[in-house]
């Protein structure tokens, strides 16, 4: 095995997978409820008392906060950055560091879509006619980097650390930049994903206002429909995923179990429209090229597609017509993680990686949940009705976001 | 004008509320700053809800100038004698 890559620079590993999820709080249980194509959407009392045209929502399950967090701690942090450490520290269990890794080499790279606007409205709502009564714990509460310094705080990680926002694409631009930070010799271990949690009347309500959200309130678990002819919009969720990489030569060398590579990203904007996606899906395809290429692979290596199939008639029409484009109608297998999840926004891609390495691995392509016919069918070779088994491969995985954002990775096997 | 205990509970109540504890734990003799760590915006934090919860003023020097949490309660019962 090369220990190098073929840029030349170091293979980067991944060695650790923490989620909380609305498909699961383990990568194990959202792996078996995406190959049951098992939509996790429900209907939330909360929303409908707010008068939002939107009833539902993915949330992730109930967990024991205590586990993971002291009462002193959980009182000053939002949800976005409770989640985020607490899908950290089950990534950073499951890596098993050694003790003796310089905390100037370890790294926490993050990326978030809506960050801590939430908590923002929150304050904006309660205090907005008696600022003197703000919590004195709003800045840092609601700063965008307040979750991954959070991180380095309580791990103690002195490495760069820093917060990406490229909307629904962020997750997947965090990894990639810690992935070249690994590939460049920057750090020796970063913490890497994304998070976001927003389920809040406004910004529901604002995302409904672009019709961008399922109103499908009779039946949330048929919502989220990626690719199917009867979509009418996504289906917010939240979440985070987080994932440890180093690299590869010292991940084998100490013995680490290796989930698989992150073995080439790309990224590229769209430069057409502050939130349509180009139809013509030229931008989009060229940075999946641009992707394979990078992972010192042809686009025939390529075992499936996570596509980032939000469920949108837009969004997943140009994300077809971007396939067809870069496999030159040759579509591998392709699967959409949101069907079951819903849209994680900044967390999408980094949850999205991590099962596409489970996928990659255990050569199974999920099938796409409420998918029955769609009109993109001829462009791209959709996986419905039960996974499909393939030779164990690598897994190109996209993410696009409003502003025009593409981010793909190439997440390998393990070698 | 609430007797030293009526006050001793509320401030215990607030502290513990904020650096999550228990009350019981928190003795006149408990210094926040060397068995809890407690920073300036924790500081700050009890402050405002001490403000809110005995409808008082509260000079954030006095917090700070507290050896342990019965000076506080002390320095407080002084203030509310004299508010500023």
């Amino acid at each position: 095995m090369s220990t190098r890559h073929p840029s030349g620079g170091h293979r980067v590993a991944v060695t650790g997978i923490g989620v909380k999820s609305p498909a699961g709080n383990t990568l194990e249980e959202v792996y078996t409820a995406l190959l049951a194509g098992r939509s996790a959407a429900t209907r939330l009392d909360r929303l409908v008392e707010a008068d939002l045209p939107v009833h539902f929502a993915c949330l992730a399950p109930p967990f024991d906060v205590t586990a993971y967090l002291s009462p002193r701690e959980a009182r000053q942090i939002d949800r976005p950055a409770q989640l985020l450490l607490c899908a950290a520290a089950d990534a950073l269990a499951d890596a098993r560091l050694p003790a003796d890794r310089s905390p100037d080499r370890i790294g926490v790279q993050i990326g978030t879509g809506i960050g801590g606007l939430t908590s923002m409205e929150d304050a904006t709502t309660g205090y907005a006619t008696r600022p003197r009564d703000l919590p004195v714990h709003t800045v840092p509460r609601t700063m965008s980097n307040s979750p991954a310094c959070r991180i380095a705080l309580r791990h103690g990680f002195q490495g760069v650390c820093t917060t990406y926002s490229s909307a629904c694409a962020s997750g997947s631009t965090a990894l990639a930049e810690a992935a070249r930070r690994i590939r460049h010799g920057e750090l020796d271990v970063a913490v890497a994903g994304g998070v976001d949690s927003a389920v809040s009347t406004v910004v529901m309500g604002a995302f409904a206002r672009m019709r961008a959200l399922s109103t499908r309130n009779d039946a949330p678990a048929l919502a989220s429909r990626p690719f199917d002819a009867d979509r009418d919009g996504f289906v917010m969720g939240e979440g985070a995923a987080v994932l440890v990489l180093e690299r590869l030569d010292e991940a084998r060398a100490r013995g680490a179990v290796v989930h698989g590579e992150i073995a080439g990203w790309a990224e590229t904007c769209d430069a057409f429209h502050i939130a349509a996606p180009h139809e013509s899906g030229e931008v989009a395809g060229r940075c999946m090229r641009q992707a394979v290429a990078d992972a010192g692979l042809s686009v025939a290596d390529i075992g499936h597609i996570s596509a980032h199939g939000t469920s949108t008639v837009p969004g997943d029409r140009a994300e077809a017509r971007a396939v067809d484009r870069c496999f030159d109608g040759q579509s591998p297998p392709v699967t959409a993680v949101k069907g079951v999840t819903g849209h994680l926004i900044g967390a999408a891609g980094a949850l999205e990686a991590a099962l596409a390495l489970v996928c990659a691995a255990r050569g199974t392509v999920p099938p796409i949940a409420n998918l029955h016919s769609s009109p993109e069918a001829n462009w791209v070779d959709l996986v419905h009705g039960a996974p499909r088994r393939v030779a164990p491969a690598p897994v190109l995985s996209n993410s696009f976001g409003f502003g025009g954002q593409n981010a793909c990775l190439v997440l390998a096997p393990p070698p | 004008m609430p007797t030293r205990e009526e006050l001793a509970v509320t401030v215990r109540t607030v502290i513990s509320d904020v650096l999550g504890t228990d009350p019981a734990e928190l003795q006149d003799r408990t210094s926040l700053l060397e068995e809890y760590g407690i920073d300036s915006l924790e500081l700050m934090e009890i402050g405002a809800r001490l403000e809110r919860a005995l409808q008082l003023r509260i000079d954030p020097d006095d917090l700070i100038a507290a050896r342990d949490v019965g000076h506080a309660i002390d320095l407080l019962r002084t203030r509310m004698d004299s508010p500023v």
